[in-house]
């Protein structure tokens, strides 16, 4: 049954080939189609390197424009400083004493007082 | 060498011509153009035989995939308007070719007809099995598949093309 089927579809395609065949274009015309589109493809090599040199180029003029004339966003970093409300805690009595250089002959560190 | 190349070609032409119908939905137009992009490939030496398989299964690989290439040309044209310009001209529409259609016998129209509603890996399988005399080994290499995933093609287009067959006999 398979084999017979196989047969009938073989026979499909074998009529399908004689049609194909019939009207297939002569060989000489394709292949002079072929080597008059290889006389174009040179142009069509240059017209996509022109393709990509202009959108490089539109990339690189726009990046500067907007470069020149766009608002740059500046960040105060000391505006968005946070400070935690228990920060209180973690200041110790006296410790501006340990944030300052001593000085000699200050009143503070005289070794009169000391 | 070049006169070597051409001969073999003219002895596969009336294949490779069957075959670039067949990968561009039997559109007459798109098929010409294919195969002389094709010969273009295989005259100037982009697309040269190494004689990893047979000359007759390498012509008709560079045949799919320069068809797979211009479908591929065809839907960006598509998506992109201004793509053309680079691109250049659209060969067809993809459509199949209103003359070609009229002068096929009813049987073939048939075929035809269920061929285009199998699935494109389907319809080459079958195609290059029962048309073009290949092993299921040489169309998978062809198609750029796994052996055994042509194998499955194979038994499943067979199933639904027979089966499409029978509904367009009814």
């Amino acid at each position: 049954m398979i084999e017979r089927d196989d047969h009938q579809l073989r026979n499909g395609f074998e009529a399908l080939r004689r049609e194909d065949a019939a009207g297939t274009p002569p060989f000489g015309a394709t292949v002079a189609g072929a080597r008059a589109r290889q006389a174009t493809v040179p142009r069509h090599r240059a017209l996509r390197l022109a393709a990509a040199a202009v959108a490089v180029v539109a990339v690189v003029v726009l990046s500067i424009w907007r470069e020149r004339d766009g608002v740059r966003l500046q960040i105060d970093l000391a505006t968005v400083r946070w400070r935690a409300p228990t920060d209180f805690l973690l200041k110790l009595p006296g410790d501006e004493l340990l944030r300052s250089v001593p000085q000699l002959g200050s009143r503070g560190l005289d070794r009169r007082t000391l | 060498m070049a006169a070597d190349l051409t001969a073999e070609l003219e002895q596969l032409h009336a294949a490779a011509f069957g075959w670039a119908l067949s990968c561009c939905g039997w559109d007459r137009t798109a098929a010409e153009d294919v195969l002389q992009a094709s010969y273009l490939k295989l005259l100037d030496g982009r697309a040269r035989f190494e004689g990893r398989s047979s000359f007759r299964t390498f012509v008709l690989g560079v045949i799919a995939r320069t068809a797979r290439e211009a479908r591929r040309r065809s839907a960006l044209r598509r998506w992109l308007p201004l793509a053309s310009l680079v691109l250049g001209p659209e060969a067809a529409d993809g459509r199949p070719d209103p003359a070609t259609a009229l002068a096929r016998a009813d049987d073939t129209t048939r075929l035809v007809r269920a061929l285009e509603r199998l699935s494109a890996r389907q319809r080459q399988v079958l195609h290059l099995v029962f048309y073009e005399d290949l092993t299921i080994a040489e169309a998978a290499a062809v198609a750029g598949i796994s052996v055994g995933t042509a194998r499955t093609h194979y038994e499943r287009g067979k199933a639904a093309l027979r089966k499409l067959l029978e509904k367009e006999r009814a």
